[in-house]
């Protein structure tokens, strides 16, 4: 084995052995402290890239099956069971990925007993399981042929065209309503990608970048195996060229052939795009220089117009080299677009975008080297690529033997990498320990900064405050303060609100008026009563009452001040109402509390002093404005504010 | 069919209902009130109906709207959403698996994932339909304090939404959202700001099922018409290179200037 082969190999395996544990993890922790996903978006990297995307691009076993069995085209015979091999293995590692994806895995079997025939996911499974289903029967006689099961595997070539035909079917139904999920989003998909089209988009760019995708596969499988049918023979062993710049190996042939199939559905695919943004009157969104549209535009020049351009070139067509290039660039673009229309299409809805954790990453990559390894396992020890395979056995490469199951074969095979692969395993496996615990995950609560309140006008600079409550308010010199307590780091020690997992507390969980006072805490309420228990005159200084809750010896601030509860025995009991134990999570029971306070005297004395509507919210807060009542009294004395919430005193 | 119509003019923010509806689902308190701010709309799987803060000093609740033709019921492939007779959309966790396409489906934003659980379910305001059934009201309408919210059939809260307009023209919007947005909803609203922050849209939109079930009800025959049209496209090409190849066959046993000939008719 060629130590290009070798690395490439380890390089995979690296990944898969990334993916065991973010899978490990993501069951034992659950999806929330494993992955980026969160109410905004619901649907991340697992269930786009892999499942949406991997579908997508493993159209080759419907598109080849298509021109090798009903368009007869022989040609492409060859590349048959690599395309099988190519579906059975992308839809295998989406099921996978998509069975960490789904919150209660073990449940996947539900949709088979439990119908609603009016969903497209619906659809979507049913013709995902039932392809799998047929890729399996497609390729099933090249596996079994090695086992000696001559019978069964005759008796499935038989039934080949059949199979090919239901396969067919399948495929174009759920490649289109992978397009329909999301004809769900009108209102929240970016208005380039939404579009009553999308069926439509997704088949027809499956079907090109599938067959890309293949073209991909074999010119890569020939770097890595065997150049000769696709890079022409070596010198030595015969004769390279006949002297043209468009020489190409009949293989090659085919595959620019193939290529340029896939361009021209690529072009309808561009002429289509552009249609419907017509259609919709959407052109103009093209040019308005969001983010986005730069984003459409890169998608379409990568995913289909570059591809286009090189295949159009006969030269680059036809030299692996650039067919390659144009294949991968298709089938990148076709994932590409895959995750604008599942992801960042999104974005423009979403408080915050979405990037996929880590683990995310980890176990997206690694279900794909799996497959990628799973792949050149087969290909090696199966004859998927007909003509390399006989060179090989010719070669007495690694086939000397004819298969036995009770020889040695299998064990040369697997044990000859397994040192390495443990090596692998245990590097990767710490790394992918310390990369993906959970409780690892960088806190939101931790970084510290003050980002601008939800709610507060943002025109409004100035930070008008009110603390004594009398009407007079002065400036809030933020600058200033900030100065004196400790530059940026100081916000906090005001800021102290910042509730867990918050990233901007809307100002009105605790000030319901941003004009009325920013003191939560009321001094004037507490010192007046205070003056009222002790008989003291009023509320000047000389008169102490503030030294019955602070230290008169220490700097009168909040630390060194009475608890709360050692006056409120009853209203804070710990553990009795949940109030007093969400002191430290929010404020807003604050409101709760000074209700609870009022009304239920309110409502007795009501019905005691037979005052109908005293317990009303109107009573107290004044510009209510309620249909049947009058404004109460009270409130006309206060000064007009324009919030609702306005505590009349 | 039952309804919830909400007079944002009456609404004083004061959560009451908020409160109540926790204590009727049984909601972590705590965790409710952390959530309160961590969600942009205060709503979490913890706190399934929240007090949105409108322009103006307004306030309105929003929880599910209980579509009449409801888009979250169209995409469960499983069926674990339905909308029952009374009217509410209600959330049967014994049949979910977890692939949160009634999230993305949802025009409201509503259902929310319990996503720091193993065992994780979709969370969503189901109208009280237990309480419904005992014949009592909704617990966040039994909470307000300002009758800003209303139970009862939706035909007669709609009736009740435009005589309420009509006896208050200068002061309420002339519209009643939830009458024909998304195909209809069972919560309406009334109001004298605009209720773009509840995710209603500026146009009134159909119903998303009407996107989706007139093309998934022609499957079968999409399905029948490809097959069919593989196997006749599979037969011509049979056809044409069975002929082709007698052809040749037979111009190899022929003179040239004949097969010359053939080639002309072709």
């Amino acid at each position: 084995m060629s130590s290009k082969l070798r690395i490439i190999k380890d390089i995979l395996w690296f990944f898969a052995f990334l993916a065991l544990i973010a899978g490990i993890f993501r069951l034992w922790y659950g999806l929330g402290p494993t992955t980026a996903l969160s109410d905004e978006m619901p649907w991340g990297l697992w269930k786009v890239m892999n499942m949406i995307a991997g579908v997508a691009i493993s159209t080759s076993g419907f598109t080849i099956g298509f021109l090798v069995y009903v368009l007869k085209m022989e040609r492409f015979r060859p590349l048959v069971k690599p395309a099988i091999l190519i579906a059975f293995l992308g839809y295998g590692s989406s099921c996978l990925a998509l069975l960490f994806d789904i919150g209660l895995p073990h449940r996947f079997w539900h949709p088979l007993v439990m119908w609603n025939e009016h969903s497209f996911l619906f659809e979507v499974f049913w013709c995902v399981m039932l392809y799998f289903t047929v890729t399996t029967i497609e390729l099933s006689p090249t596996i079994l042929k090695r086992f000696g099961a001559e019978k069964l595997s005759h008796w499935l070539h038989r039934i080949a065209f059949g199979v090919v035909v239901v396969g067919i079917t399948l495929s174009s139904l759920h490649h289109s309503s992978l397009g329909s999920l999301f004809l769900v989003t009108p209102l929240r998909l970016h208005a380039l990608w939404y579009s009553a089209w999308l069926p439509l988009f997704f088949i027809i760019s499956a079907m090109a970048a599938g067959l890309m995708f293949i073209i991909f596969v074999r010119i890569a499988y020939a770097r890595l195996y065997d150049p000769d049918p696709i890079y022409g023979l070596r010198m030595d062993s015969g004769i390279k060229s006949n002297g043209s710049e468009f020489f190409a190996t009949p293989q090659m042939k085919n595959l620019a052939l193939l290529g340029a199939i896939a361009s021209s559905i690529l072009g309808i695919y561009l002429i289509l795009k552009f249609v419907d943004l017509a259609r919709a009157g959407e052109l103009m969104l093209l040019f308005n220089g969001s983010w986005e549209s730069w984003l459409f535009m890169f998608e379409l020049f990568v995913a289909a117009l570059l591809p286009i351009i090189l295949t159009v070139i006969p030269r680059v067509r036809r030299s692996p080299a650039g067919l390659g290039t144009a294949a991968f660039l298709a089938s990148f673009g076709l994932v590409l677009n895959r995750m604008n229309v599942g992801i960042f299409g999104y974005f423009h809805d979403t408080a915050q975008p979405y990037f996929p954790s880590l683990a995310e990453w980890g176990l997206s990559l690694g279900v794909i080297a799996a497959a990628a390894l799973v792949f050149m396992f087969i290909s090696e020890q199966f004859p998927i690529f007909d003509e390399s395979w006989r060179r090989r056995m010719e070669k007495s490469d690694v086939f000397t033997y004819a298969f036995d199951k009770l020889s040695h074969v299998w064990n040369t095979v697997l044990m000859s990498g397994l040192q390495r692969v443990t090596l692998i395993a245990v590097l990767a496996i710490p790394l992918a320990w310390l990369l993906f615990y959970p409780p690892f995950k960088a806190d939101d609560t931790t970084d510290g900064r003050i980002k601008p309140a939800i709610g507060l006008d943002q025109t409004r600079t100035v930070l008008l405050i009110d603390g004594n409550r009398d009407g007079v308010k002065t400036e809030f010199p933020h600058v200033d303060h900030q100065n004196r307590l400790g530059k940026e780091q100081s916000c906090q020690k005001c800021h102290h609100i910042a509730m867990p997992r918050d990233n901007a507390t809307p100002c009105y969980r605790c000030h319901s008026n941003m004009l009325d006072s920013a003191e939560i805490f009321d001094h004037f309420g507490h010192m007046q009563l205070v003056a009222e228990k002790e008989k003291l005159d009023g509320l000047h200084p000389k008169n102490h009452s503030c030294s019955n809750c602070h230290n008169p010896a220490l700097p009168n601030t909040a630390s060194d001040a009475k608890a709360c509860t050692e006056c409120h025995k009853e209203d804070m009991k710990l553990g009795n109402e949940p109030y007093a134990r969400l002191q430290l999570a929010s404020a807003s029971p604050y409101r709760s509390a000074m209700h609870e306070n009022c009304i239920e005297c309110h409502k007795k004395e009501e019905i005691k002093q037979n005052k109908p509507n005293l317990a009303h919210c109107s009573t107290c807060h004044k510009s209510l404005e309620p249909v049947n009542l009058k404004i109460a009294k009270s409130a006309d004395t206060i000064k007009a504010l324009p919030e609702p919430l306005t505590l009349a005193r | 069919m039952y309804g919830i119509l909400v007079d944002v003019t009456r609404c004083t923010g004061c959560e009451k209902c908020v409160d109540a509806c926790i204590k009727a689902n049984n909601s972590n308190y705590e965790k409710a009130q952390i959530d309160s701010v961590a969600a942009r709309d205060g709503l979490s799987a913890n706190r399934l109906s929240s007090i949105i803060k409108l322009e103006n000093g307004h306030f309105a609740r929003k929880s599910c709207m209980h579509c009449l033709e409801p888009s979250c019921v169209s995409a469960c492939l499983v069926g674990s959403l339905t909308k029952t007779p009374e009217g509410a959309v209600v959330y049967d966790p014994s049949k979910c698996i977890g692939c949160r396409y009634c999230m993305l489906a949802c025009p409201f934003h509503i259902p929310r994932y319990e996503w720091d659980s193993t065992h994780p379910y979709v969370m969503k305001c189901a109208m009280c339909i237990d309480r419904i059934q005992d014949g009592k009201l909704p617990a966040c309408v039994e909470a307000c304090p300002e009758q800003a919210m209303i139970f009862g059939h939706r035909d007669e809260l709609l009736k009740k939404a435009r005589r309420r307009i009509a006896a208050n023209p200068e002061k309420y919007i002339n519209h009643v959202w939830g009458e024909r947005e998304f195909g209809g909803t069972a919560v309406m609203y009334i109001s004298d700001v605009d209720l773009g922050k509840l995710d209603w849209p500026k146009v009134p939109a159909s119903a998303i099922p009407e996107l989706t079930e007139p093309l998934i009800s022609k499957t079968p025959v999409i399905a029948m018409s490809v097959m069919g049209g593989i196997l006749s496209i599979n037969w011509i090409i049979g056809r044409r290179m069975k002929l082709a190849a007698e052809r040749r066959s037979q111009a190899e046993n022929l003179e040239p200037e004949v097969k010359k000939d053939q080639d002309d008719e072709q």
